[in-house]
């Protein structure tokens, strides 16, 4: 057991730490496919920008500070996502959080993980605008991140005892993962799950494609479908696939098992049954979810249910 | 190479007419003079490198919120021998005895007082002297557990005593790193000398506190306190909770329930035996001192005194610490213990004599004026180097309040070569040794050692602009 604050902050951890990783890679995929589709379709590059904008909204969403132009819409969205520290959902303002968090719990953290993760974040720090608008100069700077986060995640993965602070700070990151895929997913299907007949089929699946590595998941759905790009197996296996890190049932069953591992063998606690309840709906009743429409509503008990969990982990662990 | 020596008070490096080094140090200047510039560069450069992605830093009051600035580390390690530190070690044994003895006997039958070996006003007029407490004994009657003394050389090598810090004196954690940081830079440097650790100190320290718990059959449980992340000296919280394997707490994860303290945990709470605190007394606890406290434990006091905790330092030893107190301590030292103080100390006027203060009106361009409450270089007046208007609107804020203030001659501190703009330069340095009291009194054989990096300045606190050196205390060779 450990101190409520202690557990608070680390589940606070898991999550920036998990955020500002899909900041970072769904920036790198929005950024390749806009500018890989910009002559041929300048309404789906923007399209992209403007879905990123909305996935993760910035302080001031007021339509008409949205630059109009393709590029300067494009640099803004950079800049504010990448290393604009008072965006919320800024990568920089992510890994400071995360950091902020570690700084407060350093004894509950080895320092394997703490220099790991504060070099990540004084590296991103030394990045400044304008480099951040040179495109390659953008690739390399979100590349470098990306990395250094994936060297925390393992510097957690190497060095930390699994006790119940480890478990909250991958709670944390569990949490924050199926639910940006869920957010992700209620963003771009109703696009994706109905196009137009007039429809450009190659482009389309480069959407598709866009999607399943804006998820980490596109190598993960070749294993299973090869190269073959069909809407609705794509759309199966980021919700229902029991083996990619990414899907909804993944992520709703590895929140369920840390929370149980966290009950530790006494009676469930409120959350760990809301998100159980919600495991067994995607594991069993999946297939039944996939008509009409249907699964967009299912997207929305998904964010529903999984704000639950979070609600109401502050009241069973966090004292607050 | 060019060595720069020191031109007023003690070289320690560099002896005589002919500025030679001093035997211990000849090896390390040889070592130092094999270096080329460009190395000694790259050198420092990877060294500030490591110390800002450790994360080894400090916040600085007063400037933006959240500031935080690494603590400069000077790589040209202060280097004692064993003979020396024979002295130093037996001297701090002697007064961190007596210390705690003064502090039994002003909270019990004040005979000192009575006896006049120091006056009973100045004693009982102190804020650190806390009346709440009179009576009441700390377990093993420890009343500073952790000591960190200053010490300063005068112009002849003298060790003099310059404060004692009883409450929570800071600073340790970077005798550790500084140590770490030094062998992973410039291993080369290790490899003449027999240079004694300071790695045991966590262990040393819990040993200390887990000696005073008040269950010491069902293995207690010992926490840091911290005011947070905040504090200037947060980094070192975490780091002695992180060495010392124990939680790091802040006030609001405690709460005091049926005189007992707990700590709020996920699942349940848990009873804690020893807090080795890092707050002000004022702020421990809002019942009993400062009401608007936001930073302690309601009720934590209480269950203090019926005994079922102990604190770390023993709340009210600030008082041994006052630097009016100081000038009476060789007075001290003979009457407890009755022997002759082995550490020499500045001579002090103390403000609540009027010839002293009126000394001290009549000569303020000479001397080093001080708040006695306040630490960290703050509210002081360095009489030599200020101006007519300075002394004169410090003048008028010290006839307000005449108690609250001591002044001492300006000593001439010794200066050690340090490494400025790729050029070795004397800078004026201290010593903060760092001193257990749990089973006996124990000095950790090293310190921090601070640097004051202005030429010619005298003030060496790291919250203006002070750095600091890894200090060697060198074991006795073998006969």
């Amino acid at each position: 057991m450990i101190l409520s604050r202690v557990a608070d902050a680390l589940y606070w951890m898991g999550r920036y730490l998990e955020r500002a990783e899909n900041i970072t890679r769904l920036l790198l995929v929005t950024e390749e496919m806009a500018s890989e589709v910009v002559g041929l379709d300048e309404p789906l590059a923007r399209g992209e920008w403007n879905e990123l904008r909305t996935i993760f909204p910035g302080p001031d969403t007021a339509e008409e500070q949205v630059p109009r132009a393709l590029r300067a819409l494009a640099q803004a969205t950079l800049y504010e996502l990448a290393i604009d520290p008072l965006h919320p959902y800024s990568i920089f303002f992510s890994l400071k959080k995360a950091r902020d968090n570690a700084r407060t719990v350093r004894e509950a953290l080895t320092i394997e993980v703490f220099v790991t993760l504060n070099e990540t974040y004084r590296e991103l720090e030394g990045y400044t605008r304008r480099q951040i608008a040179d495109g390659p100069g953008f690739r390399s700077a979100l590349a470098a991140t990306q990395r250094g986060i994936f060297a925390t995640a393992g510097a957690i993965e190497q060095t930390l005892a699994r006790d119940p602070g480890w478990l909250f700070l991958e709670l944390g990151e569990e949490i924050e993962r199926v639910f940006r895929t869920a957010v992700v997913l209620r963003l771009k299907l109703p696009a994706l799950l109905s196009p137009a007949p007039t429809v450009d089929l190659p482009l389309f699946h480069s959407r598709w494609r866009a999607l399943l590595r804006g998820l980490s998941s596109l190598e993960n759905y070749r294993k299973v479908h090869g190269a073959r790009m069909e809407a609705e197996d794509a759309l199966r296996f980021l919700l229902f696939d029991p083996h990619t890190p990414r899907s909804l049932r993944f992520g709703t069953a590895a929140v369920k098992d840390l929370l149980e591992r966290i009950s530790g063998g006494r009676d469930l606690s409120l959350p760990a049954r809301v998100i159980g309840r919600l495991a067994a709906d995607i594991a069993y009743q999946g297939q039944d979810l996939l008509g009409d429409g249907k699964s967009l509503d299912f997207l929305d008990h998904v964010l529903g249910e999984l704000g639950r969990v979070h609600d109401t982990l502050s009241t069973a662990y966090f004292g607050t | 190479m060019n060595w720069e020596t020191a031109t007023s008070g003690y070289d320690e490096v560099f002896d005589g007419a002919d500025h030679r080094p001093r035997p211990h140090y000849a090896p390390l200047i040889s070592i130092l003079e094999s270096f080329t510039r460009e190395n000694l560069e790259r050198r420092e450069r990877l060294q500030k490198l490591a110390l800002m992605n450790q994360g080894i830093t400090f916040t600085v009051y007063g400037e933006k919120e959240g500031l935080e600035r690494i603590f400069p580390f000077d790589f040209v390690p202060r280097i004692i021998p064993a003979s020396e530190w024979k002295t130093v070690q037996d001297g701090l044994v002697q007064r961190i005895t007596t210390l705690n003895l003064f502090l039994l006997d002003v909270y019990h039958e004040q005979r000192c007082l009575k006896d006049g070996v120091i006056p009973a006003d100045l004693v009982l007029s102190r804020k650190e002297y806390k009346r709440e407490l009179l009576g009441l004994t700390p377990p093993k009657k420890v009343f500073t557990h952790v000591v960190g003394t200053d010490l300063i050389r005068s112009e002849t090598g003298e060790y003099l005593v310059l404060e004692d810090n009883c409450r929570c004196p800071s600073g340790v954690s970077y005798v550790l790193e500084n140590r770490t940081l030094l062998n992973r830079v410039f291993p080369e440097f290790f490899a003449s000398y027999p240079v004694r650790t300071v790695k045991e100190y966590p262990t040393l320290l819990l040993n200390t506190l887990l000696l005073v718990a008040p269950r010491p059959s069902q293995s207690p449980v010992v926490v840091v306190l911290s005011p947070g992340i905040h504090n200037s000296a947060y980094f070192e919280h975490s780091f002695l909770a992180r060495e010392m394997g124990v939680p790091l707490v802040e006030g609001r994860d405690l709460l005091v329930e049926g005189n007992h303290v707990f700590m709020r945990r996920t699942h349940s709470k848990q009873q804690v035996d020893v807090i080795y605190r890092r707050i002000d007394d004022d702020f421990l606890d809002p019942l009993t001192f400062r009401r608007d406290s936001m930073l302690g434990v309601p009720g934590l006091v209480n269950v203090y005194r019926e005994g079922n905790v102990a604190l770390a330092n023993a709340p009210g030893a600030g008082v041994a610490d006052d630097k009016a107190v100081y000038a009476f301590m060789p007075e001290l030292i003979k009457y407890y213990l009755g022997e002759e103080p082995l550490l020499a100390q500045v001579p002090t006027h103390v403000g609540l004599r009027r010839d002293d203060f009126r000394y001290m009106t009549e000569h303020l361009g000479d001397l080093v004026v001080k708040t006695t409450g306040d630490a960290g270089g703050y509210g002081m007046l360095m009489g030599p180097f200020s101006t007519k208007k300075e002394r004169e609107s410090y003048l008028a804020v010290m006839k307000r309040n005449p108690g609250n203030y001591i002044a001492q001659p300006l000593v001439h501190f010794s200066s050690h070569p340090t490494h400025v703009n790729g050029r070795f330069e004397p800078r004026r340095i201290d010593l903060r040794p760092f001193i257990l009291n749990g089973d006996r009194i124990r000095v950790l054989p090293g310190g921090l050692t601070r640097v004051a990096l202005r030429p010619g300045s005298y003030v060496v606190n790291s919250s203006q602009g002070g750095g600091s050196k890894d200090t060697w205390v060198l074991a006795p060779r073998e006969p």
